[in-house]
């Protein structure tokens, strides 16, 4: 895992099996004052939520091994991270897709290619 | 087996498009100057899919990257998610790149931008680019059969390049950039 810290910064878990979309966010966020984390599936990032805590998770839909649906679905029946918000980030803009999401206990939906500024602001409008 | 030539099928790729499929009958056609098309396949699961890209290049090169490449994420993750959808496999699928010709001697090299982030990306994501025919100075036609990888591409010499997209659609793509729906 890629860890950047900041002292006072909202921590953020990014999950994306893509290396390029994790640099790319890496670069957003961090640039913009975040603590970031990144996992390259709902699996990584279930084994490392279990013995951590972030302010925020991001999560793609679309990845190997545990799949953001699956993520999500876990995390909520888990005691540690049943009221974490969890920002959905997809290329996914089906309705159905999204009310899925909805469902499992997303706490929103952010659709790909994401501006960072709108990103950040949803960001530190969920963090508590 | 014999296919009849009844039940082939054409499609045209047109810049800013993402297309995958598994049909055997199926060729995906673009013409391709400074604009990039990936085709990515899966041979074991016979699955493929085109997508075809333009990248801006900054307005000020000094402070900006070499172009626009979250469009280009976007569009090679769109690709990737759709062949995913029908049943690919990330890790068996291998590329083949076309296009990112210098149409212009006289502009920036946009072809040149576009074939770097075809390159990067691809290596980053671990992805095996297995041909490539990318910049030069002319247009391309390129057919690619998505369910067997095969590519057959013409070189167009006499294209005139005003016919061909320099500019990307900023505008339009960029609307309903990023947005935010929280529950």
């Amino acid at each position: 895992m890629d860890q950047t810290s900041a002292e006072q910064a909202i921590s953020v878990l990014t999950v994306d099996d893509s290396a390029s979309i994790r640099a790319l966010l890496r670069v957003a966020l961090t640039s913009r004052g975040f603590a970031v984390q990144q996992a390259e599936d709902g699996q990584e990032a279930l084994e490392w939520l279990a013995a951590n805590e972030v302010d925020v998770i991001i999560t793609d839909i679309n990845m190997p091994r545990l799949d953001g649906f699956g993520l999500i679905e876990k995390l909520r029946s888990s005691a540690l991270h049943a009221d974490r918000p969890i920002l959905v980030l997809t290329t996914e803009s089906s309705e159905e897709k999204k009310t899925r999401a909805r469902s499992a206990g997303a706490t929103g939906w952010i659709v790909k290619p994401f501006d960072a500024d709108k990103l950040t602001a949803a960001l530190r409008r969920v963090a508590h | 087996m014999t296919v009849s030539p009844l039940s082939e099928r054409k499609e045209t790729i047109l810049q800013g498009d993402v297309r995958a499929s598994a049909d055997a009958n199926l060729t995906l056609s673009t013409v391709l100057g400074s604009c990039v098309a990936i085709c990515l396949y899966d041979p074991l699961n016979r699955i493929g899919g085109m997508n075809h890209f333009l990248l801006s290049t900054p307005q000020n090169p000094a402070t900006a990257s070499d172009c626009d490449t979250d469009y280009g994420l976007y569009l090679m993750e769109l690709l990737i998610n759709e062949m995913f959808k029908l049943g690919a496999n990330k890790t068996h699928m291998k590329a083949r790149a076309y296009g990112g010709a210098n149409m212009n001697r006289d502009l920036a090299p946009i072809g040149q931008s576009n074939a770097a982030f075809a390159r990067t990306f691809l290596r980053d994501e671990g992805i095996s680019l297995v041909y490539e025919d990318l910049e030069g100075e002319v247009a391309r036609r390129v057919d690619f059969r998505p369910a067997t990888g095969q590519v057959r591409v013409r070189r167009i010499a006499s294209v005139d390049p005003a016919t061909l997209p320099t500019q990307i659609p900023q505008a339009g793509r960029k609307r309903d950039l990023g947005t935010v729906e929280l529950f």
